[in-house]
């Protein structure tokens, strides 16, 4: 496939890329516009290490060719929350110290956001299908766990 | 629950336009009326089955179960898809995860997008298991012929408008196409197309009438 100019939007910036359409958005965050929260771990759509937002919804960055992304928007963990005004995932995160080496965590976090942005109060059931298919090499799963039941009970405002 | 259940009528009504460009290679000229005899019919059926019993068409269509099915050379034998996924009532998995957040929609046909083994196959439409009625998974001829032409469990519609679901729903297409190491299912999309028209024209005769 050729090179193509392409524009698109990522944590509410538009950016300029010319690179070839079917190149994964992973490579295209990471190598091309310098956004590292996403992270490689398999790019096979196995692990959840690169998971973003497009539209809202998680979606593996590793298996989304760039030139598939249309007008749809991206957000990553950078655009999540800001320091002083964390997503309520990020502050459950905090609360539970859920990350040990850290290299799953953004992807676990982008997944949870996404979950609870389409059902704010799941089962316990459900956040295990749900965060089912992001690894963690370091073991954090209870303390994921116990983070996503956190920032559901917030937003539940209890 | 009532959010949950507004979200995922939003975001299904939201995915669903997915659908689209139907495949121009795809004839659908049914045979004339009455040109099909009864056995021919059944012979057309016993293909139709081999389509819908393959693992790459009933992997999908599990029923009442919300899991779908891996299997083929990398699997050894038919297993539950791995990580835990369930398409939920809404068969895309809004419930919980999405089948697209892996499945990811391509905005159009490309090569090379299904080469990569034990990567998630991708189509230019929502990835999702069929819906409950359409149960094929482990379900014998006599099963599926009475489900496929019952306007009641087929999504109210006659044979040719079965081939013409075939001929419009992308994901279905992934079936004789699915790259990697997958078997594609038997015959040609234009086959069973065939089969479906001369079936319904044979006045939808199963094994068992
Ligand atoms: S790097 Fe994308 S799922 Fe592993
Ligand atoms: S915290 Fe180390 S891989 Fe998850």
């Amino acid at each position: 496939m050729k090179v193509s100019h392409m524009e698109i939007t990522v944590n509410d910036q538009t950016y300029s890329v010319d690179v070839e359409p079917e190149m994964p958005l992973l490579w295209v965050l990471r190598d091309e516009l310098g956004i590292t929260g996403p992270k490689y771990g398999c790019g096979i759509a196995q692990c959840g290490a690169c998971t973003v937002h497009v539209n809202g919804y998680a979606v593996r960055s590793c298996q989304l060719a760039v030139g598939d992304l249309g007008s749809s928007k991206v957000s990553t963990i950078e655009g999540l929350g800001t320091p002083d005004s964390l997503h309520v995932v990020q502050e459950s995160w905090i609360e539970h110290q859920v990350a040990q080496c850290g290299y799953c965590q953004s992807g676990q976090i982008m997944q949870a956001a996404s979950l609870l942005s389409t059902n704010p109060n799941p089962s316990d059931d459900q956040i295990d299908a749900a965060m089912s298919g992001n690894l963690c090499r370091c073991g954090t799963y209870p303390r994921i766990k116990a983070a996503v039941k956190s920032a559901a009970k917030k937003l539940q405002g209890s | 629950m009532k959010n949950l259940h507004t979200a995922i009528g939003l975001l299904v009504s939201v995915m669903s336009f997915g659908a689209i460009a139907a495949d121009d290679n795809v004839q659908i000229k049914p045979p004339a009326a009455g040109s099909v005899s009864q056995q021919q019919g059944l012979l057309a059926w016993s293909r139709i089955f081999d389509v819908a019993s393959h693992p790459r068409c009933a992997n999908c269509h599990t029923g009442p179960s919300d899991r779908p099915m891996w299997s083929g050379p990398s699997y050894g034998k038919t297993r539950v898809h791995g990580m835990n996924i369930q398409a939920g009532k809404s068969r895309i998995g809004a419930e919980t995860i999405l089948c697209s957040t892996c499945h990811t929609n391509k905005s159009e046909d490309w090569d090379k997008a299904n080469t990569v083994n034990h990567a998630a196959p991708r189509v230019a439409m929502s990835w999702q298991l069929a819906p409950e009625d359409a149960f094929w998974f482990g379900r014998t001829t006599q099963q599926i012929c009475e489900q496929l032409r019952n306007p009641e469990t087929n999504g109210n519609r006659d044979a040719l408008e079965i081939a013409e679901h075939l001929n419009h729903d992308l994901i279905l297409h992934w079936a004789w196409a699915p790259g990697g190491n997958r078997e594609p299912a038997p015959y040609s999309l234009q086959e069973h197309v065939n089969d479906i028209l001369a079936w319904g024209v044979a006045g939808t005769p199963c094994p068992e009438d």
